[in-house]
């Protein structure tokens, strides 16, 4: 009788669990592919290596510019994060003492849940405004290398926990200083998960959308940009203005079409983080 | 000691980012505090002609929609974390999770799209509204965008509890249910909070996909609980405003004073977030 | 590690140094209204000057005459005369050309436009937007809640609008229901609802999205080319563009190929009148 009394409750909590479950991944699911189903039409080696020309909304033609705008930004900004990251991720395990190691994380925890938004406004103030580095390439990966600096620095801080205590200290015991540790020890043996780190931080910058919107992109008229000072078109700015200023069911299916594209860039390279992690684990 | 100059500088660099930050926008949105006092903050009306910079409807537009999206997705992402650690069997639970993280990971523009040009049009058709571009797109598309990172999340805590606590349980007999409700919930709740924080931070500084559905009218939906009419949010109000403030404007200022809020907002949250963990 | 990384930052910067040297840029922005004029007159002068770099962007007649007074483009695009604190702060600096003339045409959805909503007095629009007429039915047309769009308080086609409509180019509009940006982002707006008004530029109608004529009765009329032409269509404007008097050649070309006979044509073809 108890039993049976518990079999029943078993299993109306194991219903509701699945019937709340069932929609939460079905829908996704469901919504991922409408997107390609969406962008089929389009999809194809000439919607990526053409350029628009910009007049009549980008109509005609493909995305050219702006992948190669917002590959450029993601990498612009990961490389002017990654020392920085470094740097801050190897102070914290060698000279810094517990009461800065603590305030050093309390600050990058902070930092990481900083709206996107908020550095596209202080870009637009100091860089854009103050500097008059003008909406420019040198702006946008400005700000977007503060939106994916916590992460690096957390991803590398990650990293070099998992390398042994045993390893260090053996290096240590031979007399070896900070400098040959980190240039012997530590970036020999974790240079591949702190590259997983890097490629996760381009998937990030290639994601936002609200930092560069003031800071780096116009609408069309770049391909390549002149110098680090001229705007960019970007992906994301372009399937958002597509979005939201047209009407024509045809700019709409490029909008689906660039959409699958940055969705796709996005999960390759998360899956070539995840093959490069497992690489650097064995 | 080229090394130690380069540690130390980066550290020092990189963790005053986040003051140089908040200095950067109270510095700016400093003319409008001077001028009107900390009374705007709770002010009603939001009109920069006449020089009304009322904070409160954005504000309780931002609060609707983010605590919207998590009464949606806490329950179904926590649901679909407990199938995915219990129920399902291990080969499908990698898949569904892998997948999970792929979500995760979409742009928020794309959801941008998605709100659109598939929620728009459904709940215009569906709910007979005067416009879809309300509250409850805007909660809904949060909702879906933060939904990944709450499961992902989740099932990391639930499976980090230990097989022995499973077992014993088991073994003393309680079933399935009170396993659940008794010892993997509290023991994986710290985790979920975590989730549930993190996510609430996401959803808060979502700018363009919330801007695209939200409406952007500055206005308290009467009743205030109404949200099947359209509103403004903190990040849309900058993301529709920004590009046309002239710089140094009391309008620039407020804008930035949105800024400051939102940036305030997540540093309370990064708070509450770092103390729960230390006290695990 | 970290002398790699500078030599890596040094080396583009250097790479990017000469090619910034070799190439004029033109940045332009501001109106929506404006940009398709300047976007396809871009497009056919890229062609002739292949080594200029022209971009265009939007953002609204705000974003243009904000940019121009920063310094941070070469020209602005504005959809409405300049206020009077922009003309003082502006005059000395800046030429306000007019490329085009365009009106505001007050947009309905094609339901509302074919069940006999076809003309509306300046003082029924007006009670529209300040919320005291709130169903079509009180306008002979359908029993159905009107969907009133505004637009973002910088946008040019507001400033023009509320300056006719409702008397000041900064009233508000209580009975506003949303806030739309673009023309583009209105006319999607109008065009899948089947109960909304708003204010538009004329060349962005089309079947879905229907012009009334404004005005009382016989007196009502409709934004049409000859309308406009004449003067007699209430709600009007020219299309500006903004030009710093210490211009380079290379924007000053740009300008006059904007005004010349061929900028004319390319204004006509886009959908508005050009300024003789």
């Amino acid at each position: 009788m108890n039993s049976q009394h518990l079999l029943a409750r078993d299993t109306i909590s194991k219903g509701i669990v699945w019937l709340l479950a069932v929609p939460a991944l079905l829908i996704p699911t469901i919504v991922l592919c409408y997107i390609f189903w969406q962008a089929a039409p389009v999809l194809d080696w000439g919607f990526i290596v053409g350029t628009t020309d910009g007049a009549g909304f980008g109509v005609s033609d493909g995305i050219f510019a702006q992948l190669l705008g917002s590959l450029l930004l993601a990498v612009m900004a990961c490389a002017i994060a990654a020392p920085f990251a470094l740097g801050t991720a190897l102070y914290y395990r060698t000279y810094a003492s517990p009461r800065q190691q603590r305030l050093l994380t309390a600050m990058f925890n902070m930092l990481q849940g900083i709206p996107p938004i908020v550095f596209g406004l202080c870009g637009l103030v100091v860089l854009v405004n103050l500097f008059a580095w003008g909406v420019s390439l040198i702006s946008g990966a400005v700000v977007l290398a503060m939106v994916v600096l916590p992460l690096l620095v957390l991803n590398t801080l990650a990293t070099l926990e998992r390398i042994p205590h045993g390893y260090t200290e053996a290096g240590m015991a031979l007399g070896l200083g900070n400098g040959a540790i980190i240039g012997r020890l530590w970036l020999p043996r974790s240079w591949l998960n702190l590259l997983t780190g890097v490629l996760l931080a381009m998937a990030r910058a290639l994601s936002e959308t609200a930092p560069i919107m003031f800071t780096a992109t116009v609408f069309s008229g770049v391909v390549w940009p002149d110098s680090l000072f001229s705007p960019v078109t970007t992906l994301q700015t372009h399937i958002f203005y597509l979005a939201q200023e047209s009407n024509d069911p045809q700019v709409i299916s490029i909008a689906w079409g660039s959409a699958a594209v940055l969705v796709l860039l996005v999960a390759s390279l998360g899956v070539l983080a995840r093959l490069l992690y497992k690489l650097g684990e064995d | 000691m080229a090394l130690k100059w380069w540690l130390s500088a980066s550290a020092l660099l990189s963790s005053m980012t986040i003051l140089l930050v908040l200095g950067f926008l109270l510095q700016s949105s400093w003319p409008l505090i001077q001028q009107q006092g900390a009374t705007f903050i709770v002010g009603t009306e939001w009109y920069p002609f006449e020089s009304l910079y009322g904070m409160l409807p954005a504000f309780i537009g931002t609060v609707w929609s983010v605590t919207l999206a998590l009464l949606i997705a806490l329950p179904c992402g926590v649901a679909a974390a407990i199938l995915c650690a219990e129920l399902l069997p291990p080969r499908l639970r990698s898949t569904v999770r892998f997948a999970m993280e792929l979500m995760a990971g979409v742009p928020s523009v794309v959801y941008g799209l998605l709100g659109m040009w598939l929620l728009l049009p459904l709940l215009e058709s569906q709910l007979n509204l005067l416009t879809g571009r309300t509250l409850l797109a805007a909660g809904l598309l949060l909702a879906l965008m933060i939904l990944p990172t709450i499961m992902v999340l989740s099932e990391d805590a639930i499976r980090a509890v230990r097989q022995s606590q499973r077992e014993t349980a088991k073994n003393l007999g309680i079933g399935w249910d009170a396993t659940l409700w008794r010892v993997l919930l509290p023991q994986a709740w710290p985790g979920i909070r975590v989730a549930t924080l993190l996510a609430t931070g996401r959803a808060m500084g979502e700018t363009v996909a919330v801007m695209l559905v939200v409406g952007s009218i500055d206005r308290i939906p009467e009743p205030f609980y109404n949200f099947l009419q359209p509103a403004q949010t903190l990040t849309s109000r900058i993301g529709r405003e920004m590009a046309e403030a002239s710089v140094g404007s009391l309008h620039w200022a407020a804008l930035l004073f949105c800024g400051l809020m939102l940036a305030t907002m997540a540093v309370a949250i990064s708070l509450l977030t770092h103390r729960k963990v230390a006290a695990v | 590690m970290f002398r790699c990384w500078l030599s890596v930052l040094l080396l583009g910067v250097s790479l990017a140094g000469p090619l910034h040297a070799v190439a004029a840029t033109i940045k332009v922005a501001g109106s929506t209204t404006v940009l398709p004029i300047v976007a396809e007159a871009a497009k056919l002068y890229r062609v002739i000057h292949p080594d200029l770099s022209l971009t265009v962007s939007g953002g609204g007649s705000g974003v243009g005459v904000a940019n121009i007074e920063r310094g941070i483009i070469d020209i602005g695009m504005a959809s409405r005369p300049l206020s009077d604190s922009e003309v003082r702060r502006l005059n000395t600096t800046t030429d306000v050309i007019p490329v085009a003339r365009d009106a505001v045409a007050v947009a309905v959805s094609k339901v509302v436009y074919e069940s006999g909503v076809q003309g509306l007095s300046l003082p029924q629009i007006a009670a529209i937007y300040r919320g005291e007429i709130r169903n079509w039915r009180e306008l002979g047309g359908p029993d159905a809640p009107i969907l009133v769009i505004d637009k973002e308080a910088s946008r040019g086609t507001r400033h023009v609008f509320a300056s006719v409509v409702l008397g000041n180019a900064r009233a508000r509009a209580p009975g506003a229901t949303i806030i739309t940006g673009s023309n583009n982002e209105e006319q999607a707006v109008i065009s899948r609802s089947d109960q909304a008004i708003g204010m538009l530029s004329n060349a962005w109608l089309n079947d879905r999205v229907r012009a009334v004529a404004v005005g009382d009765g016989e007196h009502a009329i409709l934004p049409t080319a000859e309308n406009i032409a004449s003067g007699r269509y209430a709600i009007k404007r020219d299309l500006n563009i903004l030009v710093p008097k210490n211009s380079s050649d290379d924007v000053r070309g740009f300008v006059d190929f904007l005004r010349s006979e061929q900028g004319r044509m390319i204004v006509q073809a886009v959908g508005f009148h050009p300024v003789r």
